[in-house]
């Protein structure tokens, strides 16, 4: 975990676009990971397509031949005929990666052959500008083929069909993740208002602890620790926090206690426990059931932000 | 693509990393207070003491243009404090000056 948590000012930007990426789907909070599923399908879908004829036109008979030639004498050949054999590994990869990988890899293993396969097509574009053209008619009745119908024939299949099959067998084995193809877990939301000038009041605070499954007391010590403020339950169930913060930054800090504290390290899913052994807080998964102890919260060191006069007065 | 299960592991490379770091306790907190109005301190916890911390705040001060000093705390030692939200600063900072690696630095607040 702390390796993870460790900050490298360079890398930030980055890992944050990953994990908020992951915690959007872990906390519903936005639909941010719905839509973009089908988004990244349809550009793969189309570039797939167009290269996949490339390959259809020059596969049928001699394939099998050159793919077993060094790859400089493909150069010397031509340059499709090396594209194809890129197209071809990358489909394998692709196709073999998916199996083992959860859900939210799949997307990150697609982005990125969406992006090679983007590369590899601006090249045939260019050498092949005649030919996709023509290939362009061709593609339709391609993409209609369903995905079994290289079954029988011994022609080679494309990787618009491999992708498919290898989703229906995913379907088929996880009925559970047919639906949403992840178990969302959803959360509202904080409401968060400002209470005068310098309070803050975080009114659906108990719902929240509540839908964690965590003790309202540990997520309230996490976020005081966090935000370096001092709060309080007040009379209807809600926490007022001193200082000044928005919705934004307190779900900021939400994010990092549900990845800290309440999505399982080994495999992400938020049905765990949390149980306090001999000082220690442990986090029990419930549906791997794995067993990490996770850290303490701890302030540190406080500045002093208030009047001293007014500390010295308390203290003596 | 590579073969996850052939490629070699080091057991110990955790171990080898945790001696010869350059802080107690192997993190580095950084920390943002709210002060009153929309002012902020934000603190640095854990560096360690074999570093002169007041050079440290006086290159950091010159560096961000903001105030700042080194506080004597009983528990948590020397702690640099500046003024301002200077989290993103101090990291890139810390990391360029190679006084900790990335991972052990630990950003809280918002």
């Amino acid at each position: 975990m702390d390796a993870e948590d460790g900050f490298d000012p360079t890398l930030l930007k980055k890992k944050k676009k990953k994990k908020t990426f992951d915690l959007d789907a872990a906390l519903g909070l936005d639909d941010g990971s719905r839509k973009e599923e089908p988004k990244e399908d349809a550009p793969l879908d189309s570039g797939a397509a167009d290269l996949e004829d490339n390959l259809d036109l020059e596969s049928f008979g001699k394939k099998k031949k050159k793919k077993k030639k060094p790859f400089n004498l493909d150069e010397l050949e031509g340059a499709l005929p090396s594209a194809k054999e890129g197209e071809e590994e990358e489909s394998n990869a692709a196709v073999l990666e998916e199996p083992e990988d959860d859900d939210i890899n799949l997307d990150m293993d697609f982005s990125k052959d969406k992006k090679k396969k983007k590369s590899k097509k601006k090249d045939l574009d260019e050498l092949f500008a005649d030919k996709d053209e023509e290939d362009k008619s061709e593609n339709k009745e391609n993409v209609d083929d369903n995905s079994s119908s290289w079954a029988g024939t011994d022609r080679d299949y494309t990787y618009d069909e491999l992708l498919k099959r290898v989703f229906e067998i995913i379907l088929d084995k996880n009925p559970d993740m047919a639906a949403g193809r992840k178990p969302k877990f959803v959360m509202r939301p904080p409401q968060v208002l400002r209470v005068g000038t310098k309070k803050t009041s975080f009114a659906n605070f108990m719902d929240i602890a509540k839908t964690l499954h965590r003790l309202p007391k540990h997520l309230l010590d996490f976020l005081l620790a966090e935000l370096g403020t001092s709060g309080s339950m007040d009379g209807n169930q809600q926490l007022i926090i001193k200082g000044r913060f928005q919705p934004k930054q307190i779900e900021n800090v939400l994010r990092r206690y549900i990845k800290e504290y309440v999505t399982c390290h080994t495999c992400r899913s938020p049905e765990t426990i949390l149980q306090k052994d001999t000082r220690l807080f442990f986090l029990q998964c419930e549906s791997c059931g794995s067993r990490c102890s996770v850290a303490s919260i701890k302030s540190g060191f406080q500045a002093v932000t208030g009047k001293r006069a007014a500390i010295r007065a308390k203290t003596t | 693509m590579s073969i996850q299960n052939l490629n070699t592991f080091d057991p110990f490379a955790d171990a080898i990393k945790g001696a010869d770091d350059d802080v107690q306790d192997g993190l580095v907190h950084i920390r943002i207070q709210q002060r009153n109005g929309r002012k902020t301190l934000t603190t640095v916890q854990g560096l360690s003491s074999e570093y002169d911390l007041k050079k440290i705040v006086r290159s950091c001060k010159k560096e961000f243009a903001c105030n700042g000093t080194v506080i004597e705390h009983p528990e948590y030692g020397e702690v640099l404090q500046l003024q301002g939200d200077q989290r993103e600063n101090i990291c890139q900072w810390l990391t360029k000056a190679g006084l900790a690696k990335p991972d052990q630095l630990k950003v809280h607040g918002f």
